[in-house]
C-alpha cells in the first residue's frame, strides 16, 4: 500500500500485512489509519511490551546454550536480531451454557470374610474392609462466563507457537491507539474474526471440559459428556507484544525462529537435532548397558 | 426455558437501597452490570466497552506527534507508554484505572454517645444469670470510639448452577449425586472492608442498616473515626465475587435435597452486579469491670443492637454444676432406695 508521508510527502510503502511501517527518507514512523471492515476489524485492546529487548536477548541466549542433542553450531550461535512485533490476536468472550451427563462413583466399604493360613500353617478365617464404588448417573446443566481466550490472527504465528509463550496478563490491556504501536512492528490480521472464531469456541469449551470435570461430586467420574452453547459471543482485535530472534547457525541450514513473550519474558523455540550427537548416544548407551551386562555375567 | 425466565426467588440481607444514581451508570451490553468510567471490559462478563470514537474514513498514514516539541513518537518499553526521543515526554494512554476505593455514601448516627453507653448497660444486664449479678452496675464505659466503618453492598441476579452429594436417594454408599440450576436474586448484601470490625461483629450489625439514609458526606460527630477502603478496585471486585460465590453456595445448598450434603460445586453467571461503597456507623467501646477491660459494639442507628465480650461468673457456673451433679446423686439415691426395697 503506498501512502503519503505526512513529514516529507514521500511515497511511504506499507506492506499488506502491516499496519506500521517508516519512511525511507525521513525515518518518521508511521501508523496506518484506515477505515475497519467485517473481515479485517481495527484492534480494540493493546499490550505494551514491558520485557526489554537485552532482556529478550539474554533469554535467548541462555536457551539456545540449552539443549543438549542440538548441533554445537546452534548452541554456539550469536543470537543478535531481535525485531519487536505487536502480533494480532483475537481475544474471545461469551456466555457459556452446556448440558453434562456422567457416571459419578460413589465409594462404600464392605466387610468380607476370607480364609488364609497363619503363621503355623493353620487355616483360618479372617475379615477385612474393602471399598467399592457404587456408579450412578448424573445430569444436569452449568452456565458461565467464558473470557480471556486468545487466538491468533496471523498466518505468521500459529496457534500453538502463541499458546506455548502464553500467558499474557491481560490486566494491563490498553484501549488501542496509533501511539503504542508507534515505531514498532505491528501486523495487520490475516484472519478474519469469522475464520477465528470456531478455534476461539474450541479453546472455551476445552477450559469448560476441565471446569466440568472439577465440577463433579462424588468419590471418582467417568463418561463425561457435555455439549456447550455459546452466546453473546464477542471477539475483539488485541495486538500482543512479543520478541521474535531469528537464529542462524548454518548457511544450509533453515533459520530458527525463537518467540519471547514481550510482558513476562516466556520463551518458546523448536530446537533442530543434531542426529550425529544422538547416534552417539544411542551407542554410549548400548555399550554402557552391554559393558554392564558382561560385568554382571562374570561376577555371577 | 432458560434461567432468567424463571421465576426468580431471593435472599433480602438488608433495606433495599435508595442509592439509586448506578442507574444513570452506562450498563454493560451483555450482562447489564453498571460500568464505572475507566472500565476497558466489564467487570462481571468482560465484554469490551465501547470506544465510542469513529475510525478514519479512508486509509492514510499517520505519524504520532509529540505534543510539547512536535517530533515522532515512539513506544519506549522502559517507560512503557509512547516517548519523545527529543525532549523526553511521555504520552499518556487508555487503560484500566485502579483507583484505591473510596465510600460513596455515609449513614448517619441515630444513636447518639450517652445512649449507646446506656444500651450497652442494658445489653450487660440483659446477659443472664451466670454472669456476675453486679456487672450492669459496676461496668464503666472505658473508652466510647464512633466509628464509621466501611463495607461494600452488592446487588445481584444470578443464574446457579449446582452440583452436590446428599443422603438423599443413597443406596449402597452413604451418598448420591445430584445438580440443579436456580435462579438467585441478592439484594444488598454486606460485605465487609473493615480492619477495625470483625466479620462476625459486622454480620450482627449489617441487618439493622437503614441504607436509605444515606448521603453524600459523614456529618460532623464528636471524636469520630472514619475508616478508609484499603484495597484498589481490582482486588475490591475479586472479594465481591468471592462473595457472590458464596452467596450462591448457601443459596444452592436450600435446594438440595436430604439432610447431609458434601462436595457442593457452583457456578454463577451473574447479571445486573451493582456495587455500593458505604461507611456505616458504629460505636466501639471498652468498659471495665473489676479492673479489666471488655470490648463491645453498639449499633449506630439502633441501640437494641449491642454485642461484645463479657466475663462470667465462675461461682455461680461452680455452684449449678455442683447442684446439678448433687441433683443427679439425689435422683440415684432415691431410684437405689426405691429398688433396694
Amino acid at each position: 500500500m503506498q501512502l503519503e508521508c505526512q513529514s516529507c510527502g514521500a511515497r511511504v510503502e506499507l506492506a499488506p500485512d502491516q499496519r506500521t511501517g517508516r519512511c525511507v527518507y525521513c525515518g518518521s514512523p508511521q501508523v496506518l489509519d484506515r477505515p475497519p471492515s467485517p473481515d479485517r476489524p481495527n484492534p480494540t485492546f493493546a499490550l505494551g511490551f514491558t520485557v526489554p529487548p537485552e532482556r529478550a536477548l539474554e533469554v535467548a541466549r541462555r536457551w539456545v546454550r540449552r539443549p543438549l542433542f542440538a548441533p554445537q553450531a546452534f548452541r554456539k550461535a550469536k543470537v543478535d536480531d531481535i525485531r519487536g512485533v505487536y502480533v494480532p490476536t483475537y481475544l474471545y468472550s461469551a456466555v457459556a451454557r452446556s448440558g453434562y451427563s456422567a457416571s459419578i462413583g460413589e465409594n462404600y466399604t464392605v466387610t468380607e470374610t476370607y480364609t488364609t493360613t497363619d503363621s503355623k500353617g493353620r487355616t483360618v478365617t479372617r475379615t477385612r474392609t474393602k471399598t467399592k464404588t457404587e456408579w450412578r448417573s448424573l445430569s444436569g446443566h452449568h452456565a458461565v462466563y467464558v473470557s480471556d481466550h486468545v487466538v491468533t490472527a496471523s498466518r505468521g504465528l500459529p496457534n500453538e507457537e502463541l499458546e506455548a509463550i502464553e500467558p499474557f496478563d491481560l490486566r494491563a490491556l490498553r484501549r488501542y491507539g496509533p501511539k503504542l504501536v508507534s515505531g514498532w512492528v505491528a501486523e495487520e490480521p490475516s484472519y478474519a474474526p469469522a475464520e477465528c472464531i470456531q478455534l476461539a469456541r474450541r479453546e472455551a469449551m476445552a477450559g469448560i471440559g476441565r471446569e466440568l470435570h472439577g465440577f463433579m461430586p462424588g468419590d471418582k467420574h467417568r463418561n463425561l459428556q457435555y455439549s456447550t452453547e455459546f452466546d453473546g459471543e464477542d471477539l475483539e482485535l488485541t495486538l500482543l507484544p512479543v520478541w521474535v530472534l531469528p537464529v542462524r547457525y548454518d548457511e544450509e541450514k533453515p533459520v530458527v525462529r525463537l518467540l519471547v513473550n514481550g510482558q513476562t519474558g516466556k520463551i518458546f523455540g523448536k530446537a533442530p537435532t543434531s542426529w550425529l550427537k544422538v547416534t552417539f548416544a544411542v551407542l554410549l548407551a548400548i555399550a554402557v548397558f552391554a559393558g554392564a551386562f558382561i560385568a554382571f555375567r562374570e561376577l555371577t | 426455558m432458560s434461567g432468567w425466565e424463571r421465576e426468580a426467588s431471593g435472599t433480602a440481607r438488608m433495606g433495599a437501597s435508595a442509592w439509586d444514581d448506578d442507574r444513570t451508570k452506562p450498563g454493560c451490553g451483555r450482562c447489564g452490570s453498571p460500568l464505572e468510567p475507566e472500565d476497558l471490559r466489564c467487570a462481571v462478563c468482560f465484554l469490551p466497552v465501547p470506544a465510542g470514537q469513529g475510525g478514519a474514513a479512508r486509509a492514510v498514514a499517520r505519524i504520532l506527534r509529540c505534543d510539547g516539541c512536535g517530533a515522532a513518537l515512539t513506544y519506549d518499553v522502559k517507560v512503557q507508554a509512547p516517548k519523545c526521543a527529543f525532549c523526553g515526554s511521555v504520552a499518556r494512554l487508555e487503560e484500566t484505572e485502579d483507583p484505591i476505593e473510596e465510600a460513596d455514601a455515609y449513614l448517619p448516627f441515630r444513636v447518639d454517645p450517652a445512649t449507646a453507653r446506656q444500651a450497652v448497660k442494658s445489653w450487660l444486664g440483659s446477659l443472664g444469670w451466670f454472669r456476675p449479678a453486679d456487672l450492669a452496675t459496676e461496668a464503666t464505659v472505658a473508652e466510647l470510639t464512633p466509628l464509621w466503618f466501611v463495607a461494600w453492598t452488592f446487588d445481584v441476579e444470578a443464574l446457579v448452577s449446582w452440583a452436590a452429594d446428599s443422603n438423599a436417594g443413597a443406596g449402597r454408599a452413604a451418598w448420591a449425586p445430584h445438580s440443579g440450576q436456580v435462579p438467585m436474586t441478592v439484594q444488598a448484601a454486606l460485605v465487609s472492608a473493615s480492619r477495625g470490625l470483625e466479620e462476625e461483629e459486622v454480620a450482627k450489625l449489617a441487618p439493622h442498616f437503614d441504607l436509605s439514609s444515606a448521603q453524600e458526606a459523614p456529618h460532623e460527630m464528636e471524636g469520630a473515626a472514619i475508616e478508609r477502603f484499603a484495597v484498589p478496585r481490582s482486588a475490591a471486585r475479586r472479594i465481591i465475587e468471592r462473595a457472590v460465590m458464596a452467596q450462591a453456595r448457601s443459596h444452592a445448598k436450600q435446594f438440595i435435597p436430604g439432610s447431609r450434603v458434601r462436595k457442593l460445586s457452583a457456578a454463577v453467571l451473574p447479571r445486573r452486579l451493582r456495587t455500593r461503597r458505604y461507611g456505616f456507623p458504629s460505636y466501639v467501646l471498652a468498659y471495665r469491670y473489676r479492673e479489666k477491660l471488655y470490648r463491645a459494639i453498639v449499633h449506630g442507628q439502633d441501640a437494641r443492637v449491642a454485642f461484645g465480650k463479657a466475663p462470667w461468673s465462675v461461682w455461680k457456673i461452680l455452684l449449678a454444676v455442683l447442684g446439678g451433679v448433687a441433683g443427679v446423686a439425689a435422683i440415684a439415691g432415691l431410684i437405689w432406695l426405691f429398688a433396694s426395697r
